[in-house]
């Protein structure tokens, strides 16, 4: 009994430890006061946990009532297969008589809409799959897990530290993060070798090679899926921050430098809307540009028919950065014991063996460092060209705050005002400062 | 007179060529739908583009249909949309009957208010419906009737229409006053008369009106999602957001997963066509 | 008609239950949320009542954009549809045999879901492969990036539009024509009447109610324009966001920014336009008929 209330509490010091470390790890913005805040307040938090979990001291044998836990997701094709799968495999070997039921939901769009409604009627799923930007409206239904974490999970420190950041950016543990994914560079790789150059590494690579492809093919070189992520992305290579919960924070010289890096590329015509064609995986599909930047699970739409693909890591400039998106584990149910069930699902979801399962089979990346060191992921890297890059970059993941309650309006604002600059064909210091006025309005 | 036979003539032709040419533009994107069910996801995108797919993909439709359980889709879609119609043409016979031949206190009140009611965007009232269909639950024995996951759910909210209720008292206004007090002098009750003699009269107007919402509740997307978590609940439409991810889109899949949402009620369409072109007929006997 | 009796009530009772609680219910919350102030519909909680919702409305630019959009969208989009649907209408009504397949042809439109057939006007307007271009290019003239540039988005959206809603038109219309005795245009065939005189003076005149059914319908479904952007483009507005329009703006108010009492203002205010736009016609209407 003592043995384990020691080891209880050294877990909860280390997760407080861990907390506090994630929290002044974001980076950009933990000179703001917001930030500090959320510091201390995690750190009080965890002490709290501390405190209470010493009180309640976990008892010798775990006992969960046979439940049945419903999950709504938004995942389809292989993805569910392979969810589908994972679950079944804990619904009939875990020892408590848990059953979770998957609930397909649709796309994040109708699983986010969902979700709110659900939450307006009080009637909330036990667990959900969802990003940290949907939950600002009722992030008070949602479970604390900072408890479970502590006492009851399997070398939390293990798990990916930027997604550890994100899990916790309201100020304590509310989800577990599981379909993640990077964005990487997907190029022709045979053009490439056509034009006798190696794979961009840095913003003056994409420069010279977009210049090069231009000249030969006409064609504009270079995409990007997500254009407020690829803004945020850069800013944070420049070393810049992007956007906190007191608005824009690049109206700086270096956030002109990223602009003028950006507008360049468009108003140059190295780089492309991706506009009618709706996904870049279409065109460079149909061979119409050199690489673009995107989602590593947008691989499978990447058909090479005749020639051949290539990924490697977003190209950087000062630092590296690599946007992570994809969604989270929450748990809403209040019922206790349903709690302690659902806990068992995630805790089996994020596990090595699990995640390694998941990554391997849909092109999503793993959760924990273990994983990727795993036989089995190694494995399955060297046949895969997407994982090595989403790989390479890992150590400069990051995830975009979204714990203030503008951070939803910020996303689409950028995203349109960018298109709009980039159509105007806007001088950069100009393209900058509506840019920056954009983002202050959704405050 | 031989003028206006030849100018006949060259009306007729031009009026086929319109016809003909109008028919061709509203076709073409139902046949481009079905032509890129065919094609392979490369083919889609290709430049210049091919009109007739290469190689018929027929895998796609296999493909699309082993996605989702589209078997029992299509009957939870039949049975909706058979119920709301039947609940629609019900309500809206009576209310447009009221509203056309019947007196009553607050009958204008009413009727503008009613019409206001389509001044007001359907996205607004959405979740407010979600919260009273959650709250409603009702259960006969082990049959959920409403609340999530039931019929009830799908069906009540839409066995109402202002819209249809609007288009059917246009049309029962037309009938003229003459015959509704004849059959008063006749003892005939009013809904007798309603039945008897309205109804017939604008048949043809009724089974259009149950045609569209037939349409309508076959197509529906939203609601059904919302109000279903059982994929044994949800509706054909529904199959069709899982083609879509957001790196991506299975763009020959989806095509083909709207063939076969649409095809059942193209060849409704064309069985009942028949029905409302006999329709059209005896009521034209009316004189 | 008879004297006044409860009994019309009772044949309301069905359609007028199923309305008060799903529409008009709704309908009285989303305007009394229009007054209410930072109003959390989660957690049912708001800090007092007020007009601040219309004013913060009334002054975004990107409201502004969105009631521009959907008065131009609607203004061209209805009375382009009827004049093309009733011509079409009386054309098909004057056919014989091919009747029937000319009625089941135009009406496709209407059956099939927005999503799938916005995928494909999606690819109809593609600047590279798409069918549209090729036509243009085949008369000679310059290729138009329709969904790439914000100038042709609008024009781009009110085309797919007028295709998608002419199907309900031909059909409405069709369906009046069949309420016109037959005698009337025999009568006008023995007097060799022009067949654009017989259009405007027995046919026009003669769908006149279905014509204004149509107009009402058109412009009422107009202004509640979303569906179509959505499918259009992806589920975007457009490049930039250049084909907005008011429900898109209150959907994301509501859904996206969780601002749920402006997006009720939104809707109120878009209530009250739809109904002077179908006063106004109401006024023509008796003008015109004095």
């Amino acid at each position: 009994m003592k043995k384990k209330i020691v080891a209880t509490l050294l877990t909860a010091v280390m997760a407080a430890s861990a907390l506090a470390g994630c929290a002044q790890k974001v980076d950009p913005n933990a000179d703001t006061a917001a930030s500090k805040e959320a510091t201390e307040e995690t750190t009080q938090d965890a002490t709290k946990e501390e405190a209470k979990t010493d009180e309640t001291a976990a008892p010798e044998e775990k006992t969960i009532e046979s439940c049945e836990i419903e999950f709504w997701h938004g995942m389809s094709n292989k993805q569910e297969e392979v969810l589908t799968q994972l679950t079944d495999e804990f619904n009939s070997s875990n020892e408590y008589g848990i059953t979770v039921t998957l609930v397909n939901q649709g796309s994040y769009g109708d699983l986010s809409q969902k979700l709110q409604a659900a939450a307006a009627a009080d009637g909330l799923p036990d667990m959900a799959q969802a990003y940290n930007n949907w939950l600002n409206p009722y992030i008070d239904k949602v479970v604390d897990l900072s408890d479970f974490v502590a006492t009851d999970f399997d070398n939390y420190d293990d798990i990916i530290e930027a997604y550890r950041n994100e899990c916790s950016e309201f100020g304590f543990v509310h989800a577990l993060p599981f379909n993640k994914s990077t964005y990487v560079m997907f190029y022709n790789k045979t053009v490439l070798d056509e034009l006798g150059l190696e794979a961009p590494k840095t913003w003056e690579d994409l420069t010279t090679i977009g210049e090069a492809y231009v000249e030969k093919y006409g064609n504009a070189a270079w995409g990007v899926d997500d254009l407020a992520g690829f803004v945020e992305a850069s800013l944070r290579q420049n070393g810049e921050g992007y956007v906190d919960a007191t608005g824009a924070l690049f109206n700086t010289d270096g956030g002109l430098e990223t602009m003028t890096y950006i507008m360049d590329l468009y108003n140059n015509g190295l780089a492309r809307l991706v506009g009618e064609d709706k996904y870049f995986s279409n065109v460079l599909s149909a061979q119409a540009m050199l690489g673009y930047i995107g989602s590593s699970t947008g691989a499978s739409y990447i058909t090479a028919d005749g020639w051949e693909l290539g990924v490697c890591p977003v190209p950087s400039n000062k630092e590296s950065a690599a946007y992570c998106a994809g969604t989270n584990l929450v748990m809403f149910t209040q019922d206790s014991n349903k709690q302690l069930a659902a806990w068992e699902y995630m805790k089996w979801l994020t596990s090595a063996e699990a995640t390694v399962t998941w990554a391997v089979g849909t092109g999503y990346l793993p959760v924990r460092t273990s994983a990727y060191e795993s036989a089995e992921y190694q494995e399955f890297m060297a046949s895969d060209v997407t994982a090595t890059a989403a790989y390479e970059q890992s150590d400069a993941f990051f995830t975009s705050l979204a714990s203030y309650d503008a951070s939803n309006d910020v996303r689409t604002a950028v995203a349109a005002k960018m298109e709009e600059l980039i159509l105007d064909e806007t001088e950069p210091q100009d393209a900058l400062d509506a840019l920056v006025e954009e983002i202050n309005a959704q405050f | 007179m031989k003028s206006t036979k030849v100018s006949n003539l060259v009306l007729d032709i031009l009026k086929f060529t319109i016809l003909i040419l109008g028919a061709i533009i509203t076709m073409m994107p139902f046949v481009w739908m079905i032509l890129s069910s065919l094609k392979t996801s490369s083919e889609i995108t290709a430049i210049p583009p091919t009109f007739f797919p290469k190689d018929p993909q027929w895998s796609n439709y296999q493909e699309a249909w082993s996605r989702a359980p589209f078997l029992r889709y299509f009957v939870n879609t039949v049975i909706v949309a058979v119920g709301s119609t039947f609940g629609v043409l019900i309500t809206t016979v009576l209310s447009a009957f009221a509203f056309s031949r019947l007196n009553f206190p607050g009958k204008k009140l009413i009727f503008s208010l009613l019409m206001a009611t389509l001044m007001i965007p359907g996205e607004m009232l959405v979740i407010t419906n979600y919260i009273t269909v959650y709250n409603m639950k009702l259960e006969i024995g082990e049959t959920r009737i409403m609340g999530i996951d039931s019929y009830g759910a799908l069906i009540i909210p839409w066995i109402a229409s202002v819209f249809y209720i609007y288009l059917l008292t246009q049309f029962f206004m037309q009938v003229p006053d003459a015959i509704y007090l004849a059959a008063k002098v006749d003892k005939c009750s009013d809904w007798k008369f309603m039945w008897k003699i309205m109804l017939p009269m604008n048949k043809q107007a009724v089974v259009t009106i149950g045609i569209l919402n037939f349409i309508s509740s076959w197509n529906a997307f939203m609601w059904p999602l919302l109000v279903t978590n059982d994929p044994n609940m949800r509706v054909l439409s529904n199959g069709l957001t899982q083609f879509q991810s957001e790196a991506g889109s299975d763009y020959q899949l989806i095509m083909a997963a709207s063939c076969i949402l649409v095809m059942p009620i193209i060849i409704i369409y064309l069985f009942l066509r028949k029905y409302i072109i006999e329709g059209v007929t005896r009521s034209g006997l009316k004189g | 008609m008879e004297k006044k009796s409860m009994k019309g009530w009772l044949y309301l009772l069905p359609a007028l239950i199923i309305i008060t609680v799903f529409t008009l219910y709704p309908l009285i919350r989303a305007f009394s949320m229009s007054i209410m102030l930072d109003y959390d519909m989660i957690h049912n909680t708001f800090t007092g009542y007020g007009l601040e919702n219309y004013q913060k409305v009334l002054s975004d630019k990107s409201f502004h954009k969105a009631l521009g959009n959907t008065t131009i969208y609607a203004v061209v989009v209805v009375p382009c549809s009827i004049i093309l649907s009733l011509l079409i209408a009386a054309m098909i009504n004057g056919t014989k045999k091919t009747k029937g397949l000319f009625q089941t042809i135009y009406f496709l439109p209407y059956v099939t879901s927005v999503i799938a057939i916005g995928i494909v006007w999606s690819w109809i307007y593609n600047s590279r492969y798409g069918l549209l271009n090729s036509i243009i290019s085949f008369f000679g003239f310059d290729p138009i990036e329709w969904l790439n540039k914000p100038k042709y988005a609008l024009p781009a959206l009110i085309i797919f539009a007028v295709w998608k809603s002419m199907a309900f038109n031909i059909m409405v219309f069709l369906a009046g024509l069949q309420t016109i005795p037959k005698e009337i245009y025999d009568a006008a065939k023995v007097d060799s009447t022009p067949r654009w005189r017989v259009f405007l003076r027995i046919t026009v005149p003669g769908i006149a109610p279905m014509i204004v059914y149509s107009y009402i319908m058109g412009i009422i479904s107009a202004f509640k324009v979303y569906n179509e952007v959505y499918s259009l483009y992806g589920g975007k507005a457009g490049p930039a966001d250049s084909a907005i329009t008011v429900v898109y703006y209150i959907w994301k108010k509501f859904y996206q920014s969780f601002k749920y009492g402006e997006a009720a203002a939104a809707a109120v205010i878009l209530f009250f336009i739809i109904l002077a736009f179908t006063m106004v016609q109401k006024l023509v209407r008796k003008f015109l008929s004095r």
